[in-house]
């Protein structure tokens, strides 16, 4: 290195060799500072960018995260409506099940009162009659547009209890069925036992006089005094039901007092007895 | 307030006609007149409009068939719906009674929710 007089310093290095290389030094120095800085801020920049990144991935993350408690609010809502609609589903299965059933009970008791009302007015279509045979023609309506009987007869017993002559019939031959010897079969068995006869034919339209639908004891004061025959039905009857087994039992114990009160009341010259036969009644 | 029907029922036999109003008293607000016959149903007639009327078919003096003709001719009753009632075995008055304008038929032994059931359905009633 020299000074301002040209000399030479200690060093054997010329004076120009080290400012070059102290130029050089600080270009170097300059270039790399300049090279660091870039560096710097493009680290910098990737880094704001990183930042800017993370931030946003952090922004998805929060809404993500309270999307997830949305979706886990409505799952529950979900499973809370599910809940109520099973219950609603069997509240409504329960219902239905009612509703089946009162309509059940509803129809047995429009069918029960239905049959209650036939039987009403057999009852008082038979009691309101006057004369035998206003009583007999009662009785024949009633067997035919009640329980659809097409063949029947109605017996009395004879006086010497040998014989049952019918007093009525409907689509037989009179004179075929108008004596009948108290013996065998259906019609006198019935009248011994006084007990409801049912013929064995499945289809009650195709009774005969040798096996009848049906034969009914007619009761008087605890007595059998004849019997109603019904050899067939209408061919659209083809079987007795439960409301025809309550005629039955209505015709058997009220055909016979309803056909003896007429014949009475005739024979006293439809009068009506004073209130002293009523008021001294021992019988 | 609930709409009132009214039915005529023709019918010779007393025990028929109450067993008919007995039926036909479970059809809510339903009023019933009897009629004896199909002369006494035109009398009847004559002075009032039916929503529905019933009547059997063998009747004395004039018959069914004779009453639905005349009710059909009639131009005040000439759309009330008619139910005959038959036995099974008279098919031909049935058909009869159907051409001549009857809306509808029911077979002896008459039960009861038959007859309710074929007037609430001409009534349109539920």
């Amino acid at each position: 290195m020299a000074d301002k007089g040209g000399r030479t310093h200690q060093s054997d290095v010329p004076v120009d060799d080290l400012k070059k290389e102290r130029d050089a030094f600080i270009q170097q120095f300059f270039r790399k500072g300049a090279q660091l800085t870039e560096e710097l801020l493009r680290e910098n920049e990737r880094l704001r960018d990183k930042v800017s990144e993370v931030e946003s991935e952090n922004g998805k993350l929060v809404a993500h995260l309270a999307s997830d408690t949305a979706i886990r609010d409505l799952i529950r809502k979900i499973e809370d409506l599910e809940t109520e609609k099973q219950d609603l589903l069997k509240r409504h299965a329960r219902v239905e099940a009612d509703t089946t059933r009162i309509d059940v009970d509803y129809r047995e008791i429009e069918g029960e009162l239905a049959n209650l009302a036939n039987l009403y007015v057999a009852s008082t279509q038979l009691h309101s009659a006057r004369t035998v045979r206003t009583c007999i023609r009662n009785l024949k309506e009633l067997l035919a547009q009640f329980l659809g009987a097409a063949e029947f007869a109605v017996y009395m017993v004879s006086d010497d209890k040998t014989e049952l002559l019918a007093i009525a019939s409907e689509g037989v031959n009179p004179d075929a069925i108008a004596r009948i010897p108290i013996a065998d079969g259906p019609l006198s068995d019935t009248f011994r036992s006084g007990r409801l006869y049912t013929g064995t034919a499945a289809d009650t339209s195709k009774g005969s006089f040798a096996d009848p639908a049906a034969v009914v004891p007619m009761q008087l004061d605890g007595r059998t005094v004849g019997i109603i025959a019904i050899f067939g039905t209408l061919t659209q009857k083809t079987e007795f039901i439960h409301v025809d087994n309550e005629l039955f039992k209505l015709l058997g114990a009220q055909a016979a007092p309803a056909l003896v009160n007429a014949r009475l009341f005739a024979d006293a010259g439809r009068k009506v007895p004073g209130v002293q036969a009523f008021l001294a009644a021992e019988d | 307030m609930a709409a009132e029907y009214s039915c005529l029922i023709v019918e010779d036999s007393p025990m028929m006609r109450q067993l008919l109003v007995f039926a036909l008293a479970r059809v809510k607000n339903l009023r019933v007149t009897e009629a004896d016959d199909g002369v006494d149903g035109l009398r009847k007639l004559a002075s009032t409009k039916y929503d529905v009327i019933i009547t059997d078919i063998n009747m004395p003096i004039m018959d069914g068939l004779k009453l639905v003709k005349r009710v059909r001719s009639d131009p005040v009753h000439k759309d009330t719906p008619i139910i005959i009632i038959t036995t099974e075995g008279s098919q031909e008055d049935r058909q009869r009674a159907l051409q001549l304008g009857a809306n509808a038929y029911i077979t002896k032994p008459i039960q009861a929710p038959q007859v309710i059931a074929k007037v609430k359905e001409l009534l349109k009633i539920d």
